[in-house]
């Protein structure tokens, strides 16, 4: 009896719990019902508020946007996360979403926002005149505000510049057991890859996996500083990373930390080819923003000559627009040409280039 | 008529809680759970391809070493404090609890900080004494080195649990072995170590249970662990559907295992109990051995506390502006107060669900407590999509109501602290059962049947006698849900409202960025707070 | 009649046969009852349905005019007013002997209860023990405790599981005599189960032989176990305390 009972109890619970789950998933439909033009958030002041989700953290932000607020009155709300679970959490929050902007460090991940629905696209002059076109989405759905290259960093004494040239090289038996390269779960090394398979297509950027794979130094371990350390430990003679580890390094609080980066030089490889390959951190507008003027407004705030300026510095990162120099601790490293892809691609190519990465077992 | 019987007398409010806060558990579980049996896509194919067997063998090495690391220095910690008086024993009892209050990830930063080449032993033999070492020996980012992170500072689980046990229940058998001249190793094994297997199982557990959800360590490490597949599934090929389901999978397998564990242990009497408690009085150490059990402890407490916050103070230092530009009143205060929420519901919870599992036989009562541990058997963010889904489903139940209400129709719920709050709950609710349950496995139910025989309702005994006898535990699950929340990182990151920072964020945010120098002052605060925390739940048992 | 079981069943929920089965039962009022059975004949178990603490499969118990259990109605255990002394006393430890039996007088005057405190006190001679703890005390007087708290809610039926098993073998024999004297001068009506046939012998008006869940024998000492019995004969008594590690 008891047994009978209980299961009866549990079916019960079950069925509940069924039901409830179907009713939130059917709701899902009314989505894309018109959003009420202008609605800002409580409405209660004048010049409303503009919500973030972010997967940037940089304590320069703040004053950023408390310099916004001064200027503008607009109120600025963050959510943090990592890329994929504020993409998500936009997804299930659907046109109820309070997200205005989606803000991300990868064109990869920029491009599976827009892919999933949950941007549109941002009219701006000023945007258009700050940015350059291939810095921004073909559908203008998103924009870059800041740029990084992913270059070869390599020891000084022991590599000599002319020995490098670009990033297939480094595949060449010469290079045995002397690469270093992080974890292929990173989002940088993706994006990499996938430009190549824009570049080359699948089979030469498998190779180039497997090339790279084979000549690494020791099994794939740590962050991109990480593989700086190991350049000057010894382990290896050069390492793929991107430009603002290096500017953070130099500039560490650490002194041991600066040692390490002024050991290393910076080359930007496939300079006589494709390219070297950059990326950008950008931002989206949301789809279903309850305050888009507010947040276009403050796109074209972070792209202005004063703005970008700090902006890009706090991370030592390349700015957008042409108008702004460089932090000096970057401009040192010189110019360089970039891939000529649109970064929209990465994002198309991500998931194959995760997948690429397995197959050559590259952990 | 039989059945209207039982059904009658087992409807108690026990009862009906139990089921509401079984219900409540498993909602946002219950879209993962039903991902299992999703149809496979392509992805899918490939992950089963190219990833799993390795993944599968490399949890696997994981959790075994971890696990039996763990309960050796757990149950062996506890056993020693717990029966020999020697140097320092005192402050050991809580100290040994302190490498909790390290959230692992950090710990992981810190001991590579520490070993690496720019770390402060290489740089010392470098620069004194010009001496480069191989880095090999100095690399802690492999499998040995997560194995030790994840041991070192996972193990007080065991030992907490188990203290508790042997402190009030050992003592009868413990004090016979002693007189037959049984030798301490002896004693440790043919008697402690049999005799805890409860409070082991529950410590263990916990611990593998973490191992499993673990994606902070084992990424940085460069470890392809299950938790590596479900991410590199999400965000590398961006398909949650397939790493649900392979959440999915791994919820079903630790269940699988946990039924399988009941099975096994049937209906046999699991641990020794009896009504008669008699603290376990220790044997002073002299000579030689007080320094052995005292260097043992010692060593222990530097690898998993001193080396570490030292490290991390040492940072701070460098970076000492931070503490005037950052409001950490504020981050304390966030922490504080959702930890302290969170983990008193969870207390209730865990105390209603246990107390109606041990005093009930048939189905339900055996299926609720493995229902507590479902949160905690996948990574954070997988469950954080379920609450996600949940209460913005609920929201968009509510529509109408905020608009009779005249508010905006807008997310209410869902963008508010009570859903962070109901995720935490989720999450942890079998760190705090897992305690309270060993508790009231420990006191046994004849107090209850005692009591009741007396003329008390069953609610009436629990306030009277059964919460009274196991407040240790109570006290202990609270304690170490409350550290698990403060340290804790996926939920919060993705479910918190705007503008709602915590020290574990604030950590997180510079560790991630690679900038452990600056994660330093707030993983201090952390580690601070949740040391406070254990003192004075040192201190209140210590009273009793 | 006082008390009436009649066709009284249990199984475990996972058990393949029935623990008890078909077990019937009449007790006079005041009558001192034995239940003598190896371990596993499933005496116990006749206790704690008995006294409400499991549930039968089937079967009725009444106690008084009062059904405890049939099967449709089921009386919780703390509705029932039996009285049971658990094998290990049970006794609760954050409160000192006065309070543990005052802990079952939750209903009764302050007055009321200071009195039945010092009358139950006086009946098993622990006056002098108020104020202790169940720790600081001997396994006799512990005994004696739990006893004087079984007794103190004056329970219709009082019940006794193993009740000298804990005990030394010569203070076995002291209590048991002792322990009759208490039973018989409150003329409560009573029940304990025991594996040793001269507790049985030593205290029962009637015994109940039980085997494999089924009884096999009801009928005096002498009935059961003879005129004389015979010390070789005897059920051996086991040490009980590690055999349930």
């Amino acid at each position: 009896m008891f047994n009978k009972k209980h299961l009866f109890m549990m079916m019960a619970l079950l069925i509940t719990a069924v039901i409830l789950a179907a009713c939130g998933g059917g709701d899902e439909e009314p989505q894309n019902e018109e959003q009420p033009e202008g609605t800002t958030g409580q409405g209660d002041e004048e010049a409303g508020e503009v919500n973030i989700y972010t997967s940037r953290h940089y304590d320069i932000d703040d004053e950023i946007y408390a310099d916004f607020t001064e200027e503008t009155g607009i109120e600025v709300n963050i959510i943090n996360g990592s890329a994929d679970e504020l993409i998500e959490r936009m997804n299930r929050e659907g046109e109820a979403s309070e997200a205005d902007l989606f803000y991300t460090a990868d064109a990869g991940r920029l491009h599976r926002a827009k892919e999933e629905g949950l941007l549109q696209s941002i009219e701006s002059e000023v945007l258009n005149e700050n940015v350059p076109e291939n810095m921004r989405d073909r559908d203008s759905e998103w924009v870059g505000l800041t740029q990084r290259a992913r270059i070869i960093a390599y020891h000084k004494d022991r590599v000599d510049p002319e020995e490098l040239s670009t990033y297939e090289a480094l595949t060449e038996p010469e290079w045995e057991g002397r690469v270093l390269m992080r974890s292929s779960e990173n989002v940088y090394n993706q994006s990499l890859l996938a430009s190549f398979i824009d570049l080359h297509g699948r089979e030469e950027a498998k190779d180039w996996a497997q090339g790279i794979h084979d000549n690494l130094a020791r099994s794939p371990q740590g962050g991109d500083r990480d593989q700086a350390r190991a350049v000057v430990a010894g382990e290896g003679d050069v390492a793929i990373m991107n430009t603002y580890y290096l500017g953070g390094m130099l500039n560490s609080p650490d002194e041991e930390e600066v040692n390490v980066a002024e050991q290393l030089g910076i080359f930007f490889p496939n300079q006589e080819t494709t390219g070297t390959h950059v990326n950008v951190s950008g931002v989206g507008l949301a789809g279903n923003a309850p305050n888009p003027e507010n947040a276009v407004k403050l796109i074209e705030y972070l792209t202005t000559e004063e703005v970008q300026e700090i902006f890009a510095a706090a991370n030592y990162e390349y700015p957008v627009n042409p108008n702004v120099e460089a932090d000096s601790t970057i401009q040192e490293w010189g110019e360089f040409d970039t891939q000529e892809i649109n970064l929209s691609i990465l994002g198309e190519n991500s998931a194959e280039a995760t997948r690429i990465f397995n197959e050559v077992g590259f952990e | 008529m039989k059945w209207f019987r039982s059904l009658k007398t087992t409807m108690n409010l026990w009862t009906v809680l139990s089921v509401i806060f079984v219900l409540l558990v498993l909602l946002p579980n219950l879209s993962i759970i039903v991902q299992f049996f999703a149809e496979p896509n392509e992805n899918w194919l490939h992950i089963r391809e190219y990833m799993l067997q390795n993944y599968i063998q490399n949890t696997l090495i994981l959790v075994f070493f971890v696990g039996i690391l763990t309960l050796f220095i757990g149950t062996s910690l506890a056993w020693i404090i717990s029966a020999y008086d020697f140097p320092m024993r005192r402050f050991f009892q809580w100290g040994m609890i302190l490498p909790l209050a390290i959230p692992p990830y950090i710990g992981a930063y810190t001991y590579h900080g520490i070993l690496n080449y720019t770390g402060v032993i290489q740089t010392s033999l470098r620069n004194q004494f010009d001496v480069t070492v191989n880095q090999q020996y100095f690399n802690i980012m492999n499998m040995p080195g997560a194995i030790f992170i994840l041991t070192i500072f996972l193990f007080p689980y065991v030992y907490t649990i188990t203290k508790a046990f042997l402190a009030r229940q050992s003592t009868a058998l413990v004090e016979n072995a002693r007189i037959l001249g049984s030798s301490s190793w002896r004693i440790y094994f043919r008697v402690v170590l049999p005799i805890s297997r409860a409070a082991i199982i529950a410590g263990v557990s916990l611990v593998i249970l973490e191992v499993l959800n673990d994606y902070g360590v084992v990424s940085y490490y460069g470890i392809q662990t299950f938790t590596t597949a479900i991410f590199q599934t999400w965000f590398g090929m961006g398909d949650l559907q397939s790493a649900v389901k392979l959440s999915g999978t791994l919820m079903v397998i630790v269940l699988g295992i946990l039924v399988i564990e009941r099975i096994a242990r049937g209906r046999r009497q699991f641990s020794f109990t009896t009504t008669k408690v008699k603290l376990l009085q220790p044997v002073k150490l002299e000579g030689p051995k007080k320094w052995y059990a005292f260097g043992f402890c010692m060593f222990i407490f530097s690898i998993g506390f001193i080396i570490p916050v030292i490290q991390l103070i040492y940072w701070a230092t460098m970076t000492y502006e931070q503490f005037f530009s950052i409001d950490f009143w504020q981050l304390i205060w966030n922490s504080v107060s959702v930890a302290f929420i969170a983990s008193t519901i969870i207390v209730v919870m865990a105390v209603v669900i246990s107390n109606f599992a041990r005093l009930n036989r048939g189905m339900l009562a055996k299926t609720f407590p493995k229902i507590t541990i479902l949160g905690y058997s996948i990574p954070g963010a997988v469950i954080a999509v379920g609450v996600v889904t949940l209460f913005t489903a609920l929201d968009r139940q509510l529509f109408g109501f905020y608009e009779w209400l005249g508010l905006e129709p807008t997310l209410l719920i869902s963008t508010s602290l009570f859903m962070l709050v109901f995720a935490y709950v989720i999450r942890y609710l079998a760190v705090g059962y897992n305690s309270i349950e060993s508790g009231f496995d420990r006191i046994g139910t004849n107090f209850t049947e005692a009591s009741r025989m007396l003329g008390m309702s069953v609610t009436k005994s629990f306030f009277k006698v059964d919460m009274k006898l196991i407040r240790g535990a109570i006290f202990g699950g609270f304690i170490l849900a409350f550290i698990d929340i403060m340290k804790e990182l996926p939920l919060t990151l993705i479910l918190r409202p705007f503008n709602f920072d915590t020290l574990a964020t604030k950590a997180y945010q510079y560790a991630v960025d690679e900038m452990i120098q600056q994660a330093a002052i707030p993983s201090i605060f952390i580690i601070l707070v949740s040391g406070i925390a254990i003192y004075v739940f040192h201190h209140v048992l210590e009273k009793e | 009649m006082f008390v009436h079981i009649r066709n009284l069943a249990f199984k475990y929920p996972n058990a393949k046969d029935n623990t008890i089965n078909d077990f019937n039962l009449t007790i006079d009022q005041g009558e001192i009852i034995s239940i003598l059975g190896e371990s596993g004949s499933g005496k116990s178990t006749i206790l704690r349905l008995i006294a409400g603490l499991d549930m039968p499969t089937n079967g009725n118990i009444m106690v008084g005019d009062h059904c405890m259990c049939s099967n449709s109605t089921f009386t919780q255990p703390e509705k029932r007013g039996v009285g049971m002394v658990f094998q290990d006393y049970a006794l609760f430890p954050h409160m000192t002997v006065e309070d543990n039996i005052k802990f079952g007088l939750q209903k009764w005057s302050r007055k009321d209860k200071k009195n039945r405190v010092g009358e139950v006190l006086e009946l098993v001679n622990l006056e002098d023990y108020r104020k202790r703890y169940p720790f600081e005390l001997s396994g006799g007087q512990q005994q004696r405790v739990a006893l004087a708290r079984a007794l103190a809610p004056k329970p219709k039926l009082l019940l006794f599981d193993e009740p000298f098993s804990n005990l030394d073998a010569d203070l076995q024999i002291r209590i048991r005599e002792e322990l009759r004297r208490i039973i018989k001068s409150t003329g409560v009506t009573s029940i304990f189960v025991t594996h040793d046939q001269d507790d049985s012998q030593a205290l029962a008006d009637r015994i109940v032989v039980l085997r494999e869940g089924e009884v096999a024998q009801i009928g005096t000492a002498q009935e059961i176990l003879g005129t004389d019995c015979n010390f070789a004969d005897r059920m051996p008594v086991k040490p009980r305390v590690l055999s349930r590690v």
